[in-house]
């Protein structure tokens, strides 16, 4: 066994017994998708019943009695109807919460109506999020009764009723499936998979040099007949290891809990499998390898120069931000991956990301891509091992 | 064997470590260790005696290859801690008092990992731990992870880790440092048993107990120099009537020798 096996070996079970790690590499990776969708699911599904089934306050009032509408009305049964009320109260009330929604027929409507033009009424509601979902009830409703007023017309007329419609529009949208997933969901994949590549890389990162050297067991390495390169390839192919292992793991945990949720319709299910068909996969993957590379060199240097696990946690902290703001970007709609954001580091994996999932990846941008990260991998790996030569920052104090 | 010849280490201070040792009303001094020279033989315990930021430290990480000397050569075992400093760490076992050891790892782990590290084979390991196991009394907690242990079975599982591939040449920096008593006890009789075998030992201390107890050879350091370098007996002899400590004292306020 090479001294760069024995020490990967030696980090590998170290790591893997380390509970923290532990949580951070496996269990949320494992546990943050299904965690999330179930949540996202139920409090949606939850939100929607509640809206539908919800009894609503309705004030009406009308000059001139129109039955139509109020037999309407009356016949559901989820509306308490109120025409007690004063216009001026419906806006009071509805701003306190006493009523949910108002209508205020013209004195004009029922001429009006007579007179083949629009009946006017005014509907008062709320417009907060609520509000905008439990309007759509009275929508329907109105739009019900005004097609009834149409269909009565049309047929007093003697006419037919498309005779209204200039254009019969029939949409065809190209897109397919994948693309309609990619562009929706890509953005959010790539985003988690970067933090979770970073999160998985973070505490071996943090353990296995600062935590050495708080230990006092950086002494014993250093004086074991091995080079320091190899030492620190050692410890750097745990920590790289690390945050794929989080990326793959995190990418089970979305797997299943797509797979296993009844509340997602089958063929979107069936949309999002061929969208991460196995070449799709390893591209992703082959794209996290440099940036898993770039975290673990710039976050074991930092971790190098620390003098406790404390500090290498204050140090590597903010990185967070400098991780997510990119990784967020890229998850904007309207961001795409051209000439200038292929080089932008984090940013450049998550937008190919996003078109390697949506299936139209453009093979220059992708070599783009690659190339500028396996770079600045390579440079941040070179920095990390000068790091470690260092007595001043070995041996900090 | 180790020879020491006009060794120097030079750290660049900061402006702010300048500016502390200026408090302190300590000496602003870059050189950590300057020009010291001396060698220390197989079968004899060589002490490296001197107050707390005397040089100690310091000169031990450099022979063991950990620190670089800014002047000067160091020779163990016939290798050079420079050009061939990897040929020097397969023959030095290294430990202090504050050495620690991997928590969620095992004793025989640990032993198997370094003895690894020094090139041994599995069976050479096997070998070579019963022998220690055996002596130390470390089988009842062999499979236990040291994060467990007491601070005493940790201390065994260190002096089995510094030990294990045999090494020509021991060195030990501050080893009974925040130990008790019991613990000492066993750091010591590694030393006297390491001088027994036949190895080169050197070992630092500020502690006048240890020195008499064990020193064969003497060096006093104080802020980087020298201030004796000969045999222990010499120095008692010129120093009689007077006890341990004030012949330190005096010898430290005293002329400097190379």
């Amino acid at each position: 066994m090479t001294k760069f096996w024995i020490v990967f070996r030696k980090e590998m079970i170290d790591t893997l017994r380390d509970r923290r790690t532990l949580l951070v590499m496996v269990l949320i990776p494992l546990l943050a998708f299904p965690l999330m969708m179930k949540i996202v699911t139920s409090v949606t599904s939850a939100q929607v019943k509640k809206t539908m089934e919800k009894r609503l306050v309705v004030a009406y009032i009308e000059s001139i009695p129109n039955s139509a509408l109020l037999t309407k009305l009356k016949g559901e049964s989820l509306f308490d109807l109120r025409t007690d009320i004063s216009e001026k109260e419906i806006k009071t009330g509805i701003e306190n919460g006493r009523v949910d929604f108002g209508l205020v027929l013209s004195p004009e409507f029922n001429e009006e109506l007579s007179a083949n033009k629009p009946g006017t009424l005014q509907f008062y509601y709320k417009g907060s999020d609520e509000g905008e979902m439990t309007k759509k009830r009275i929508d329907a409703l109105l739009e019900q009764y005004e097609e009834e007023i149409l269909n009565e017309r049309f047929g007093r007329l003697g006419l037919e009723r498309n005779i209204a419609s200039g254009l019969n529009i029939v949409h065809r949208d190209v897109a397919t499936m994948k693309e309609k997933i990619g562009e929706k969901i890509g953005g959010l994949i790539p985003y988690l998979f970067i933090i979770f590549c970073f999160l998985g890389s973070m505490y071996p990162a943090i353990d296995l040099a600062a935590g050495e050297k708080e230990r006092g067991t950086i002494e014993t390495l250093l004086v074991a007949p091995i080079g320091r390169m190899t030492i620190v390839f050692g410890k750097f192919a745990i920590v790289v290891a690390a945050g794929l292992f989080s990326v793959v793991l995190s990418f089970v945990g979305l797997f299943f809990s797509i797979k296993s949720m009844s509340e997602i319709p089958e063929e979107f299910i069936g949309a999002f499998l061929t969208s991460i068909e196995p070449i799709t996969l390893i591209s992703i993957l082959l794209l996290l390898i440099p940036l898993s590379v770039l975290f673990a060199a710039i976050m074991l240097a930092i971790s190098i120069f620390a003098k406790s696990f404390k500090e290498a946690q204050n140090l590597i902290g903010p990185m967070n931000f400098i991780v997510i703001i990119p990784a967020f970007i890229g998850m904007l709609p309207g961001v795409k991956l051209d000439m200038m954001t292929a080089w932008i580091p984090i940013l450049n994996v998550s937008l190919a990301t996003k078109q390697l999932m949506m299936g139209n990846a453009d093979a220059g941008l992708l070599a783009i891509v690659y190339g500028s990260s396996l770079i600045l991998a390579t440079v941040a790996l070179l920095f990390c091992t000068h790091w470690f030569n260092k007595e001043s920052v070995l041996f900090r104090s | 064997m180790i020879e020491v010849i006009d060794l120097t280490k030079r750290f660049d201070l900061s402006r702010k470590q300048k500016k502390s040792l200026i408090q302190a009303e300590k000496k602003v001094s870059e050189n950590a260790v300057d020009g010291i020279n001396f060698s220390c033989q197989p079968g004899r315990i060589f002490t490296l005696l001197g107050p707390n930021g005397a040089g100690k430290t310091t000169t031990l990480r450099m022979i063991a290859t950990m620190l670089r000397p800014t002047k000067g050569t160091i020779r163990v075992a016939g290798f050079d801690t420079v050009k061939e400093s990897e040929s020097v760490r397969a023959h030095i076992g290294f430990l202090t008092g504050t050495t620690g050891l991997y928590g969620r790892l095992t004793p025989r782990e640990i032993i198997r990992y370094y003895g690894q590290l020094h090139g041994l084979s599995l069976k050479e390991i096997e070998e070579r731990q019963k022998i220690y196991f055996d002596l130390l009394g470390i089988w009842d907690f062999a499979d236990k992870r040291i994060e467990k242990l007491s601070t005493g079975m940790k201390q065994k599982v260190s002096i089995v880790r510094t030990i294990v591939h045999n090494p020509p040449v021991v060195v030990f920096d501050e080893p009974t440092t925040g130990l008790d008593v019991i613990t000492s006890r066993n750091i010591m009789d590694l030393i006297r048993s390491c001088k027994k075998e036949g190895k080169t030992v050197i070992f630092s201390t500020h502690i006048m107990g240890e020195v008499s107890l064990l020193a064969d050879d003497l060096a006093i350091i104080h802020e980087g120099k020298l201030c004796y370098n000969g045999h222990f007996d010499d120095f008692k002899r010129a120093h009689s009537g007077v006890s341990l400590e004030d012949a330190f004292i005096n010898t430290v306020n005293g002329e400097v020798v190379k």
